[in-house]
Order: C-alpha cells, then sequence, then structure tokens
C-alpha cells in the first residue's frame, strides 16, 4: 500500500478533513505526507487498512455504536509498541509518530489519548 | 478573589503543570470548605480520598484512568476521590436533634426531638435508606453541594482544577474503599498550565430556557442592567472560544506530546 492509497481511505479522508476543520488549519503538505506515511506504517504493523482499523473497534447494539473496549485497549498497546518501534532512541520522534495514528483514531471518533511527556 | 469573580473564573482545567506539587495546606483548606456545605440532615454525605499521582504505582495509576482522562491524570499532581456515603442519613435522628439543640431547626418553625423521633426519623429517613434509588439520588446531590465547594475553593487559593469520570470499580480496589461509598468524581488539582481562563467561560443554554417565574414556560425576564453588572464585577466573562484558544490547546499537545 502506499500512502497515495492510504489517502484515499474514507476514514483516512474523515482524518484529514476533521483535523482541518478541528485545528482551523490543513496539516502542510509535507507534514501531512509524513503523516499519511506513518499511518501506512503503522498498517503494515497491524495487517490492516485504515477502513478497516476503525471498523474493528465499532460493534453495532440495539442501542446504537460502541467501542469494543478489549480491543481498544490492545490498539494502545500496539500504537506504544508502534511509538518504540519508529523511535529508536528518540522518544519525541517515537511519540510523534504514534500521536499521528492516534489522531487518525481520535478524528474517527475512537477516544483515546497517551500518557504525557513529563 | 472576590465572590462573583471567583464563581466567574472557575473553569475544568485539563492542563497541570506535573512538576509543581500542590500545598499540602491547600489540601485541607479544600477539604474544609467541603465539610461545611449545607448538608440534608446535617450529616456529611461526601467522602473523600486525596492520593498523591506520584504515590501509586504505575499499575494502579493506568487502572484508574478511562480514555479520555488519562492526560489530566497524569498531568495532575493531586487527585481527590469524591464519594457520596449513602449511610449518612442512619445518623439523622442525631444530627438533627443536634440542629434543634443549638437552635438551627426550632420550634418556631415547628421542629422538637419528639418530630424527629416520631416522624422525621420514621416517615422520611427510614424510607428513604431503604428505597435505593432514591437514596442514591440524594446522596449524589447532597455530596454534590460538598464537592462544588472544594471546586471554588481550589480556584479561590490559585489552583486549576476540574472533576472527571473515573474508573469506581478499580478504584475501590485500590483505595480500599467500602461498598456503602458511591464513586462520583475525582477531582483533579494542579497550577494549570493552560490559561486560567482556559479560553473563556462556556457555553450555556440561553437563562431564558433554564429559569421560570410562576409556572414553568413562563420565562423569568432577565434584566439587561444586572447582565452589565454582573460582567463589569467579573462573574460573566467573554465566553469561549477566545481567538487563541485553539493555538494554546495545540502548543500544549505539542509540549506534552499529546495527539492534536
Amino acid at each position: 500500500m502506499t500512502t497515495d492509497e492510504v489517502a484515499n481511505f474514507a476514514t483516512v479522508r474523515q482524518w484529514l478533513e476533521a483535523y482541518s476543520s478541528h485545528w482551523n488549519r490543513a496539516a502542510e503538505a509535507a507534514e501531512q505526507q509524513r503523516k499519511l506515511d506513518l499511518l501506512r506504517r503503522y498498517c503494515e504493523l497491524a495487517g490492516r487498512d485504515p477502513d478497516a482499523l476503525v471498523a474493528n473497534l465499532f460493534r453495532q447494539t440495539p442501542t446504537g455504536t460502541k467501542i469494543w473496549m478489549k480491543r481498544r485497549r490492545t490498539e494502545m498497546a500496539r500504537i506504544d509498541e508502534f511509538e518504540t518501534l519508529i523511535a529508536e532512541g528518540d522518544q519525541r520522534a517515537g511519540r510523534e509518530a504514534g500521536n499521528a495514528v492516534r489522531s487518525f483514531f481520535i478524528h474517527n471518533g475512537v477516544a483515546l489519548t497517551a500518557t504525557p511527556l513529563r | 478573589m472576590q465572590f462573583k469573580q471567583l464563581i466567574g473564573s472557575r473553569r475544568s482545567i485539563r492542563y497541570f503543570q506535573p512538576y509543581r506539587a500542590v500545598e499540602r495546606e491547600k489540601i485541607q483548606t479544600i477539604l474544609e470548605a467541603a465539610r461545611i456545605a449545607s448538608q440534608a440532615v446535617n450529616s456529611n454525605w461526601a467522602k473523600a480520598i486525596v492520593v498523591n499521582r506520584d504515590d501509586l504505582s504505575e499499575e494502579d495509576r493506568t487502572a484508574l484512568k478511562t480514555p479520555t482522562t488519562t492526560a489530566q491524570l497524569d498531568l495532575a499532581p493531586t487527585w481527590i476521590f469524591w464519594y457520596g456515603d449513602t449511610t449518612a442519613p442512619s445518623v439523622g435522628q442525631t444530627t438533627l436533634k443536634q440542629l434543634v439543640d443549638v437552635g438551627a431547626l426550632n420550634p418556631s418553625h415547628g421542629w422538637s426531638h419528639a418530630y424527629v423521633d416520631n416522624i422525621i426519623w420514621t416517615q422520611v429517613l427510614t424510607p428513604i435508606m431503604s428505597d435505593p434509588g432514591t437514596l442514591a439520588v440524594v446522596t449524589a446531590v447532597e455530596a454534590g453541594i460538598a464537592i462544588c465547594q472544594a471546586l471554588l475553593m481550589a480556584v479561590d487559593l490559585g489552583l486549576g482544577t476540574g472533576i472527571n469520570a473515573f474508573n469506581g470499580a478499580k478504584a475501590s480496589e485500590v483505595l480500599g474503599v467500602p461498598a456503602h461509598l458511591i464513586p462520583l468524581w475525582v477531582q483533579l488539582l494542579g497550577y494549570p498550565a493552560e490559561s486560567p481562563d482556559a479560553g473563556g467561560q462556556r457555553p450555556r443554554q440561553p437563562f431564558e430556557e433554564l429559569y421560570f417565574e410562576g409556572r414553568y414556560g413562563k420565562t423569568f425576564e432577565r434584566d439587561k442592567n444586572v447582565v452589565k453588572q454582573l460582567e463589569s464585577e467579573g462573574m460573566l466573562q467573554p465566553q469561549a472560544p477566545q481567538p487563541w484558544r485553539k493555538d494554546e490547546v495545540r502548543a500544549l499537545a505539542r509540549m506534552f506530546g499529546l495527539p492534536e
């Protein structure tokens, strides 16, 4: 999967649109490309495309859509693992990579966050 | 801070200076404020457990979080777990008679020891205690009044504060909480990393849609002069979002390595 292909998934378009709408600014082209590449690498790690990643976390119930809590915990742990893989000793770089993925999930309606660096 | 300005300045703070501890005397002052809040039957419905974030193990800290409170729990150095005590009315017979004795509940209003023993205890408090639904509502309301005073006191002391959901079941395990206490909120305390006005006063439903006069649906008319006065006294403040707020949040997110 290329970054161009990643950008065409509905959940990725949703992410980029919601991100620019929320922050009143679109990510610069280079920054966006970097984030798409990080998401592509994350998809490789997870063995799922972006739409499948998001769909895997939701379930339909008689009272509406719910999040699979256990699956979200698994996904959060995988993001932490991804951070470590990318970081190679640079904690900030790893965090930036993890946050690109977290931002993708957040703007698709999956509430999660990171442990602050302090 | 003047009282009206204090009410107007309270915000739910979500970004704290993680390295700056809250002075113990300030924590006590907050608890003292809660203790003297208005409380039905003059019993203390609110119970609290103060926890220093850094005294908890990593495992316990993680267990207490919810998906959207992770960041602020990690940033705030002091957590106050607030509980509603469902056994509070069980001392009502004694505490109400104390109020009679100290001249708070008086014969001029029909109060006596006999009324407490024969009517209030048997016809009011005992039925409340045997109805879990009513008991939960009363407990939550009464504890909420105390928590409100704790929040306002924290603001008066120059702290950032806010109430958040927490994992009640895990907290019971970690903090050794007995079953008769209902988990309500965790109040976070710390020095704000965000601007104290946190981007402005939060949008609320219009006054006219909330308050009525005489009967439901007849709006309590809002006097513009009163509004103007409250603005000048700092109770009504510029509404969020301030133009710089998203830039501030973005800068904070980057500083703490949080997602955008």
